[in-house]
């Protein structure tokens, strides 16, 4: 009992050259920066990843707007989807230079000036006109902090900065709705387990009519796309600008939506 | 802490958390303040450049003031219900027994420093009250004196501003008395307190410095030694949940 109890306390991976924690450490945490595998990492136990997964899966379902909590939920749930996912991209040569290269879509890396000039229906024109329509930055993603692993840690912020690139991919806008089908997709790709329960709890919040269309053709669509599409976290974003949106959609085997779903106004 | 209704004459008292800087050095607040009838103070010029704990981080003296208002100042919206989340609501009722060991009555003229979310409110510090001596019949700081960069500067304040006869008191968290009871408030003080942190407020660093601090602060006895040497007597302390938390009292004779 006691020695299941040490290990559920534990931070997941010690440092190397870590002989062992002694029970004072055990139980208070690791030392300041000990352990800490990049800038914003926080270390946690095991217990406190339970914690935080729990915790953050009721307060998301709570409050929708707590978009810090579902990123929590999907760091502490995350580790094995992570894996496969980073496995997945090694294996493809344009994931692979992803991975090594790890090209982040923040203001600060595009180049805005050129994303306008370039011609209408490429995927960069659509991305910005995607940001400008639904008022979003790719600047509110948070940093990653609980996955205790560096490289894995970039994946999934990777996983964040391309979803909205897949909005524009399926067209779908940043409501309830938009956002849920976007899951569906992201599930059946990744299996990460915080993209499955959005996908199935997200659903709670809508109403009838939004809840019909979802369950009769939006799923559906979604997660026939899912399967028929390569891992779409092998593509080269920032390499693509200039590609149409449509001819990047036959590339990846991705049909035009069911029907429009319209952004708020 | 909040005032409670049953006071009739409260002066001074409190401190809206949101907008203050608690136990800071600020010189720069100073020359706002109106001056005229509660006297002028000198500010003090030399500041040591010395080490000093953050929680379980060694910051510089000079750091910390602002390290610990940027805490404050993250942690104001949600104060009140992450106290009660924290202690299942016990804190009210160490807030109460403070209260109930004070026994104000109308005319008290109190002074409640650190007084998060209080009423009437004064802006200072701790450090360097802007009141005269001699001015006030208690003199209380629920969980705050553990934030103050200078423990024994606030507590010569407390002794200063003071009438003689005037009461000292302190509820702030203490060292746990009980080896079990120890190892399980370390296990919820630290898996859990950070958590709840990060859900409801958004916020696991002000709540992991919260738990390190209250191992930085002294134990009971040493407390109490520290309350004597600024002058203070019949100094006593009473542990309350198992020594969770303490209220020291002294006396200004």
């Amino acid at each position: 009992m006691a020695t299941l109890l040490r290990a559920a306390l534990r931070p997941l991976r010690p440092p190397p050259g870590h002989r062992g924690p002694a029970a004072d450490v055990l139980l208070r945490g690791a030392r300041h920066g000990a352990g800490q595998l990049y800038p914003e990492h926080i270390p946690t136990s095991l217990l406190q990843k339970v914690l935080l997964a729990a915790g953050s899966a009721g307060m998301a379902l709570y409050d929708p707007y707590r978009h810090d909590m579902v990123a929590v939920l999907g760091e502490t749930t995350g580790l094995h989807a992570l894996k496969v996912l980073r496995d997945q991209m090694k294996r493809d040569p344009e994931g692979a230079q992803i991975l090594q290269e790890r090209p982040r879509i923040l203001l600060s890396t595009l180049d805005l000036d050129k994303l306008h000039s370039l011609p209408e229906g490429s995927l960069g024109q659509e991305y910005l006109r995607f940001l400008d329509v639904n008022r979003v930055s790719p600047d509110t993603r948070a940093p990653t902090r609980f996955v205790d692993d560096e490289e894995l840690a970039y994946v999934i912020q990777r996983y964040r900065e391309v979803h909205d690139m897949l909005h524009t991919l399926l067209g779908m806008p940043t409501n309830m709705l938009g956002e849920i089908v976007v899951k569906w997709f992201e599930a059946v790709q990744t299996g990460l387990p915080m993209c499955i329960l959005g996908a199935l709890f997200g659903p709670i919040r809508l109403h009838t009519q939004g809840l019909q269309v979802l369950v009769s053709e939006l799923i559906p669509w979604a997660v026939q796309n899912g399967r028929r599409a390569p891992c779409v976290f092998n593509l080269y974003y920032e390499r693509r600008w200039e590609q149409p949106l449509r001819a990047l959609r036959e590339e990846l085997g991705i049909t035009d939506p069911p029907m429009l779903v319209r952004a708020l106004a | 802490m909040a005032a409670p209704r049953s006071c009739a004459l409260w002066s001074y008292c409190g401190r809206r958390w949101s907008r203050l800087m608690r136990c800071c050095e600020l010189p720069g607040l100073r020359s706002s303040w109106p001056g005229g009838p509660l006297g002028a103070r000198q500010l003090s010029q030399e500041k040591q450049a010395t080490e000093t704990h953050f929680g379980f981080e060694t910051v510089s003296e000079e750091e910390k003031g602002g390290k610990v208002y940027h805490v404050f100042e993250s942690v104001a919206k949600k104060y009140d219900v992450m106290n009660d989340m924290m202690s299942l609501g016990i804190h009210r009722i160490w807030k109460d027994l403070l209260l109930w060991k004070m026994r104000p009555f109308p005319g008290t003229q109190l002074l409640d420093v650190a007084g998060g979310t209080g009423l009437a409110w004064v802006l200072g510090d701790a450090e360097e009250l802007p009141f005269d001596d001699d001015k006030f019949d208690v003199y209380t700081i629920a969980f705050g004196i553990r934030n103050v960069t200078h423990i024994d500067q606030a507590l010569q304040e407390a002794h200063r501003v003071l009438k003689p006869g005037g009461r000292f008191l302190c509820l702030e968290f203490s060292q746990v008395n009980n080896p079990l009871i120890s190892r399980l408030y370390d296990l919820y003080s630290f898996q859990v307190i950070p958590v709840l942190g990060e859900v409801i407020a958004g916020d696991w660093k002000s709540y992991q410095y919260l738990v390190e601090s209250i191992r930085q602060f002294p134990p009971q006895e040493e407390f109490k030694e520290m309350i004597e040497d600024a002058g203070f007597e019949k100094v006593t302390y009473e542990s309350l949940t198992s020594g969770i938390v303490a209220i020291h009292s002294g006396f200004k004779l």
